[in-house]
């Protein structure tokens, strides 16, 4: 393919073992803590400052050599499964594992009924990562609040306890004023306004979304586990 | 001239040497995948559908209607901080829906009515073509979910105490005031990813339940702990029936595999 001169045999082999071990060492010093940031393709979100790249990212299984070897026989038809390269997917049951929670108004998992086939179409919310997509620093990562509408057109309330009735917002497209009085998760203790002059701003609604204070008054209901005490929930002892 | 000629095809060959050297990572195969696959979803659906029946109807006569003559409360908001009060009947079945989901069994549960309290449990399109049939006939009804490709079975979920039908018609936000007790208030939905299932796999599922019924009744018995200003039961071997008393879990859970038991080991010794 190509000759290398023996006058340069020393040069060749100097700069071959050089470039290794800075392969090496730049690889190693990439994967230890403090230099997680550089790896990360954005800001954690809101709360997830500080995480460790393995909080979400667990690694696959094998060497990276065995996983190559194993999806090479499956590309000649020598076995019957992939396996994953890197690391493995961060699916929305590993969000859950800090974030689940019985009180939770919509659970992902009750998006998975068939009657939901036609809103998940629309906004896919068996994924938290439709709303809540990673590194981008911010809490909410949808560009509108406006995502009640895929399920709630038809709702009527029944007694409508506030002063500009919620038929008359759904009639004029307000989707946005749904969380002016209600989070998405019902995660705060706090009452709905009664009066349309009493809701939270949407100004501020969407400083929350970006990972701003939170708006919502009362006492939250549930806090998600901190990476230390998911390392605690998880690890065997 | 002496020149060493490093020769692509020999690279190639030598990492290909390398990797393979290393072995690959064995083929995934579970226990349960090598067993012989001896009941239809179906099958265990039933089952399953059956146990719920059982649990959900002790919960609803023993606990919820007998605990009311005891003054128990039983709140949709019974998880506020606020509210000193127990599971209604369909929360209890979403929460162990919600557990069941936490859990590694593929198994999904859902509670929806053609006159729902809240409107988000409303039945539409073809669960609510299917439930006008299960209203005529009572008969489970089997599909498969070409959208989710899950195997999904509607069972009807019968007013089977005076409770159901007295709370859902003096509800004040109910879609329907003239229950009657024995009515069909409602169709609960299962869903699984196969169309047949091992013996570790049938067990397995009927184990998810049951455990997400334990995990939601030790959430009830949490929220007594809490009580301030209510009367807080003794929790042990008596029954609401008897006085200020709810069962411990395990005796609950007891009273539900005696009653289930039959058609349990009748679906399982097939």
């Amino acid at each position: 393919m190509f000759e290398i001169n023996p006058l340069r045999k020393r040069q060749f082999y100097g700069i071959l073992i050089g470039f290794v071990i800075a392969i090496i060492a730049i690889s190693s010093l990439l994967f230890i803590k403090p230099a997680e940031e550089y790896l990360s393709i954005g800001p954690m979100n809101t709360g997830h400052e500080g995480f460790s790249c393995n909080t979400c990212h667990q690694d696959a299984k094998g060497t990276w050599m065995q996983q190559i070897q194993s999806n090479s026989e499956h590309a000649l038809g020598l076995r019957k499964k992939m396996v994953e390269f890197g690391s493995l997917p961060v699916t929305t049951k590993k969000c859950l594992s800090c974030h689940d929670r019985d009180n939770d108004r919509h659970p992902t998992h009750r998006f998975l009924e068939p009657k939901h086939k036609k809103a998940i179409q629309k906004i896919d919310a068996t994924n938290c990562a439709t709303c809540h997509s990673e590194h981008n620093g911010i809490r909410v990562s949808l560009a509108q609040g406006n995502y009640c509408m895929n399920c709630h057109s038809d709702t009527k309330i029944k007694d409508d306890p506030i002063d500009t009735p919620h038929s008359e917002l759904f009639k004029k497209g307000m989707w946005s004023t749904c969380l002016q009085c209600h989070d998405f998760h019902g995660n705060h203790q706090a009452e709905a306004a009664l009066f349309m002059k009493d809701t939270i701003p949407l100004s501020k609604i969407k400083a929350y979304f970006k990972g701003g204070d939170d708006p919502y008054e009362g006492v939250k209901k549930f806090k998600a586990l901190s990476e230390q005490e998911w390392i605690k929930k998880y690890t065997k002892k | 001239m002496n020149t060493i000629k490093l020769n692509l095809k020999k690279l190639l060959l030598f990492i290909s040497l390398l990797i393979v050297s290393c072995g690959g990572i064995p083929e995934e195969s579970t226990t349960s995948s090598s067993e012989k696959k001896a009941f239809s979803v179906a099958d265990v659906l039933i089952m399953v559908a059956h146990e719920n029946d059982i649990t959900r109807t002790l919960y609803t006569k023993a606990i919820v209607g007998g605990g009311k003559k005891q003054g128990f409360k039983f709140d949709e908001e019974w998880q506020d901080e606020k509210v000193e009060a127990g599971p209604l009947p369909a929360l209890f079945l979403r929460g162990i829906a919600n557990d069941i989901r936490k859990g590694d069994v593929p198994l999904g549960l859902y509670l929806s009515s053609d006159f729902p309290i809240s409107a988000s449990n409303q039945l539409v399109g073809k669960q609510a073509d299917l439930f006008k049939e299960i209203k005529e006939n009572r008969k489970p009804q089997h599909f498969f979910d070409e959208d989710s490709k899950l195997y999904t079975a509607m069972f009807a979920d019968v007013a089977g105490a005076p409770a159901c039908v007295s709370c859902h018609n003096n509800h004040p936000k109910t879609t329907k005031t003239d229950w009657k007790l024995g009515d069909v208030m409602g169709a609960t939905t299962w869903q699984y990813p196969a169309d047949s299932l091992s013996y570790t796999e049938a067990m397995s599922v009927l184990k998810a339940y049951r455990d997400g019924t334990t995990a939601v009744y030790n959430d009830y018995l949490e929220e007594i702990k809490n009580f301030k200003e209510t009367k807080k039961p003794e929790v042990g071997e008596k029954w609401p029936s008897s006085g200020n008393y709810l069962p411990a879990p395990e005796v609950f859970i007891d009273s539900v595999r005696k009653l289930s038991a039959y058609v349990t080991m009748s679906s399982l010794m097939k």
